[in-house]
């Protein structure tokens, strides 16, 4: 190669992306050094959404903190609350009544099933295609009006409490819940008809995005990701909590490691979702849900505990260090989007920025949460 | 300058019109109204609300606000979706200063209202309302208000801009 | 090839108490978030992390906390085993004046962000670090606030 055609070739251009893009999914930055439509380098820069919960956590007591859950991966709220309340219940030694257990699981698995839906309709939205999103609208409407009626939140739930939910559910929440699982079941054909089998998204995906199982351990992604990459990695299955093991289900896993992997992941998670569901509203026991005699003001011991639950993006693990006092000393909260995302740099490396926008929505990242 | 607000290098003053044409100004806006174009700017939680209420079961194109365009250049109302944080601040101003005049701003939840509740003692990062940065025409409460709620904050604005409520305002039966 | 070895060469690892026993507890998973937490020498983090590399941990979090009356800080590292769900959590102190500790961003690269979050929060240096700049915080941010003597 001469000179001349050397400086041609290492002629790059530095591009900003964002932080308001609509391709970001909310307040991400990237600055990409381009080499022509190639990306060089894709340094992200984040912290457009720092809300410092952590610090939120020292300063309030541990019941003030729950609506805070919320406010993390708002659109999967109940997870995060999930993980909060078994942590502080593992510290404090509380237990739990079996049926707030079992209610914390549907609703769960439910938010789940939303989550993924409003996931399927923004990357396809990202990859081009808008009508899919009405679709997965219109089905995830009715999961909030199912989740409305009984934590009376559509968005940023804080419905568990320290031992048990703060609501029983009822008949017409069960039914609710049979009938939309029924419903959403009929829907998944159709989805696979306008996704899953259009030449246009397998262009998009297949092959795009590669992520190698060695790369996610590194990094520490989890949750679709990961199982993407052909390990069968999840929390409900490797450290089993609530009442998981008592249900039957499958994790799902695809080895091919691409865009289109991570896509199957995720829409086999639902139809898992809603074999469980189904199977907890089957064993629902009759009882309380909230056990007798939680004191007002928590004073858990000194000690300090970490929990993990599988959301609906990977691991969702929260550190509780306790002094003995009404606030936590120390409240780490481990995001999955956080570990998710910082593999993008080395990932995006010489691909093609269309591409590269295909792999950042397949990893489903929710700003506020990656920042906290 | 009261503590905790931010100092901007330049005051953002919108100018007034220079010349007003009284029955053309008056039809000109009854078209703004009717065809206001919100920009794609999800800040949090309440993007997912924005994006409810521009999907299938609420609708937003019935009032004619459905047209989402990802530039301010493009656009003519800011729907500030969630929480401003003090990096954040400079870009939010930026956006605004894009958008061709005239532009409207709607502050949507707590967050872009006040703060919401990420005010505490020793906060550091958020800041307390985008009022503190840019004007806004239209508060829309809630955490995070629901679709219809930004539906009647669309409405309010339309309001504003026209000078009486839209006259065929659909009924809605309880069940 | 998966180093079945790892937990005897992770306890070699370990600092000694006064007794020179050393600082490992093992807890049943479940009253405990994990199962095995070493202590080690702020120096040897490299080293613990590099035997669980070889053995197939994948990296969760890396944080701190601030010991204001033992005017020390605690770094913490989780990771846990993909296959069989075992957890390790890596513990170090270092001085609250001189917090400095090698990075481990070497071995494992997701430690790059989680250590510049670390130092944004608390301060805390990682020598050896490619890029400890702000993350979170805003770039010209020179204050930690999850230090417990943080005044805004």
């Amino acid at each position: 190669m001469s000179t001349d055609a050397q400086a041609i070739h290492h002629e790059s251009f530095i591009v900003n992306l964002g932080p308001q893009h609509p391709a970001t999914h909310g307040v991400l930055r990237i600055k990409l050094t381009m080499d022509g439509e190639y990306i060089l380098d894709a340094e992200p820069i984040i912290g457009y959404g720092h809300r410092m919960h952590e610090k939120m956590g020292e300063n309030r007591a541990y019941a003030k903190f729950l609506p805070n859950t919320g406010r993390m991966d708002y659109v999967a709220a109940l997870f995060n609350g999930h993980g909060y309340v078994c942590a502080v219940e593992r510290l404090a030694g509380l237990t739990v009544p079996e049926r707030a257990e079992y209610i914390r699981v549907i609703t769960c698995e439910l938010n789940r099933v939303a989550s993924h839906l409003l996931w399927l309709g923004a990357f396809l939205v990202d990859l081009g295609g808008f009508t899919p999103l009405l679709y997965c609208f219109d089905d995830r409407e009715k999961i909030l009006d199912l989740l409305e009626s009984v934590t009376g939140a559509r968005l940023t739930f804080c419905y568990f409490r320290f031992g048990g939910v703060c609501n029983d559910i009822d008949d017409t929440f069960v039914n609710g819940t049979r009938d939309f699982v029924k419903l959403l079941r009929s829907r998944m054909p159709l989805y696979h008809d306008f996704v899953s089998t259009n030449i246009i998204f397998r262009k998009r995906c297949e092959g795009i995005g590669l992520l190698s199982a060695d790369t996610c351990r590194r990094y520490g992604a989890t949750g679709p990701v990961l199982r993407g990459s052909g390990v069968a990695y999840d929390v409900r299955k490797q450290e089993p909590y609530s009442i998981y093991p008592k249900l039957d289900f499958k994790i799902p896993v695809y080895p091919e490691c691409d865009c289109m992997a991570r896509y199957r992941v995720r829409v086999d998670e639902i139809v898992e979702s809603l074999r469980i569901i189904e199977q907890a509203l089957d064993q629902l026991p009759a009882g309380p849900v909230m056990a007798p005699k939680v004191p007002k003001i928590l004073k858990p011991a000194k000690g300090d505990c970490y929990f993990n639950v599988e959301s609906a993006r990977g691991s969702f693990g929260i550190r509780i260090v306790s002094d003995g006092s009404e606030n936590a000393y120390r409240l780490k909260l481990r995001s999955p989007c956080f570990s998710n995302m910082s593999l993008f740099q080395e990932a995006s490396r010489g691909m093609l920025l269309a591409d590269a926008l295909a792999l950042l929505g397949s990893l489903d990242l929710v700003i506020p949460d990656m920042d906290r | 300058m009261e503590e905790g607000s931010i100092h901007l290098e330049k005051q953002v003053d919108v100018p007034p019109g220079l010349i007003h044409f009284s029955k053309l100004d008056d039809i000109l806006n009854l078209a703004r109204a009717n065809s206001l174009w919100p920009m794609t700017f999800g800040l949090a939680c309440c993007a997912i609300e924005m994006m409810a209420t521009g999907a299938s079961r609420f609708d937003m194109a019935r009032f004619g606000c459905e047209v989402f365009r990802p530039s301010p250049r493009q656009s003519d109302v800011m729907i500030v979706s969630g929480t401003v944080t003090r990096k954040m601040s400079a870009a939010v101003v930026t956006l605004y200063d894009q958008m061709p005049e005239p532009k409207w701003v709607v502050a949507m939840g707590n967050c872009a209202i006040s703060g919401g509740p990420f005010i505490f003692p020793g906060q550091y990062s958020v800041v307390p309302g985008v009022d503190k940065l840019i004007p806004v025409d239209v508060y829309i409460p809630g955490c995070p208000p629901r679709p219809e709620a930004l539906i009647e904050g669309m409405l309010k604005l339309e309001e504003k801009l026209v000078g009486y409520r839209r006259k065929s305002w659909p009924t809605v039966e309880a069940k | 090839m998966p180093d079945n070895d790892w937990k005897t060469r992770l306890v070699a690892c370990a600092a000694r108490d006064a007794a020179q026993q050393p600082l490992v507890t093992e807890t049943p998973h479940a009253t405990k978030g994990s199962v095995l937490e070493v202590t080690v020498p702020a120096a040897d983090v490299v080293a613990a992390a590099r035997i669980l590399d070889n053995a197939v941990f994948l990296i969760e979090a890396v944080t701190g906390v601030d010991w204001l009356a033992e005017q020390q800080m605690e770094l913490v590292y989780d990771f846990v085993q993909m296959q069989t769900g075992e957890r390790v959590t890596l513990r170090a102190r270092v001085p609250r004046e001189k917090p400095e500790l090698p990075t481990i961003s070497a071995v494992y690269p997701g430690a790059n962000w989680h250590e510049r979050e670390t130092h944004d929060f608390f301060g805390i240096v990682f020598s050896g670090h490619p890029n400890l700049t702000p993350l979170l915080l805003p770039e010209d941010a020179r204050f930690h606030p999850l230090r417990k003597d943080f005044a805004p």
